[in-house]
């Protein structure tokens, strides 16, 4: 059934994110060495709070990287596992070795279309997945709603830097040889604008941050191969449905060593990893206070007198 | 865990909703099925696992798969 909502643009496409993790699935798990990477980072934000978090979500849960970390920190009692691919969430079986107290259960959802009830959730992970949302901001928005007051979101997803060289290479190598190019990767967010959408999607004391990754590969081909055994191959709309020709990807894989390699011939390829920290509304929650509504002046706290600097502005 | 095949995990049928409608949902043991009267669409469950896709879900009205593309009618 198609029941396309007008409004933001359909830049991926969500069957072939689904495509993509069901063909992951089943092919073995060594690819997945960034997205545990990318989990370890997540969850030791969990060591800087106090808080416990009895039940979790893990919305793109791949096959359950994340809870077989997570190593019984953040007190949490119960983790929901979902994912867009059946194929995915079907692999998580039995309880996780590293925490056997921890209540499991499975979905299959879609993040542009969450199936949880209002404050289900005291915590969300979801680590590298929402990079592929259409209309990440209506996202933000269900996850929000699907916390608890004061829970937390925290979230890592791809950012506007990640295969900066691959990009480059392809399209040179396309242009060249094919006198016209089309996106190869799939576009990805900018961290500004990350931090700007927390906040439209009500979120408190958000943090948006970007950590970078290299990550060496030997030639373009294990690379690619790494994305795809992700679940990582591209899905925008406007991607090509065919293969690329081979002299095609020769040339771009001649490109990069050209471009980036090092003095051992082996690539780079930069990962961009947007962190997403907010919680949910709750009063207790501090919040910056009505301009010009001060009690005390600044001066007096710090012990000094006060000079009028020559700003015009005055308490609203 | 919901590992007995079949058997959805009661504390997960809980907090689902219709991702459609966001509303409440009926468990039909017998089908294996999630119903949303609102959407008119019941979600399927493969070995425990609810698959809250509006594109996997059956349409109830007429019982046809609406994922099938082929509608010969």
């Amino acid at each position: 059934m198609d029941t396309e909502i007008p409004g933001p643009a359909v830049i991926f496409d969500r069957a072939a994110v689904r495509a993509h993790r069901d063909r992951a699935a089943r092919s073995a798990t060594a690819h997945e060495f960034l997205v545990r990477e990318s989990a370890r980072r997540l969850l030791d934000r969990l060591e800087d709070v106090t808080r416990r978090f009895p039940r979790a979500l893990d919305l793109g849960c791949r096959g359950g990287i994340l809870s077989r970390i997570l190593k019984g920190r953040g007190g949490i009692e119960s983790i929901v596992h979902a994912d867009l691919s059946w194929e995915m969430v079907r692999r998580i079986s039995g309880p996780s070795p590293s925490d056997g107290a921890l209540a499991e259960s499975r979905a299959v959802a879609d993040e542009e279309r969450l199936p949880f009830a209002p404050g289900s959730f005291d915590i969300v992970f979801s680590n590298l997945s929402l990079h592929w949302t259409n209309d990440l901001p209506g996202a933000l928005v269900q996850l929000n709603r699907a916390l608890k007051p004061d829970g937390l979101l925290l979230a890592a997803m791809f950012g506007g830097d990640t295969l900066w060289e691959l990009r480059e290479a392809l399209l040179r190598a396309e242009a060249e040889s094919e006198g016209g190019a089309s996106p190869r990767v799939s576009p990805f967010v900018d961290v500004r604008d990350a931090g700007d959408l927390l906040n439209r999607a009500r979120f408190a004391l958000s943090v948006a941050d970007v950590d970078t990754v290299t990550v060496m590969y030997p030639d373009m081909f294990r690379l690619m191969a790494d994305l795809r055994g992700m679940g990582e191959a591209n899905a925008a709309r406007a991607r090509r449905r065919t293969f690329t020709r081979r002299d095609t990807l020769m040339r771009a894989g001649a490109i990069y060593r050209e471009l980036h390699g090092d003095e051992e011939g082996r690539l780079p390829a930069t990962f961009q990893i947007v962190s997403l920290t907010g919680w949910a509304p709750h009063v207790s929650q501090p919040k910056p206070r009505r301009p010009g509504s001060a009690t005390a002046r600044l001066a007096d706290a710090l012990g000094t007198t006060e000079r009028f600097a020559g700003d015009t502005a005055r308490p609203g | 865990m919901d590992d007995s095949k079949g058997t959805v995990d009661p504390k997960l049928l809980e907090i689902l909703v219709c991702p459609l409608t966001k509303g409440p949902l009926r468990y039909d043991h017998a089908a294996q099925e999630l119903v949303s009267e609102q959407a008119g669409l019941a979600y399927p469950i493969r070995d425990g696992i609810p698959i809250m896709l509006v594109d996997e879900a059956r349409r109830l009205d007429d019982g046809e798969d609406v994922r099938s593309p082929s509608r010969e009618r």
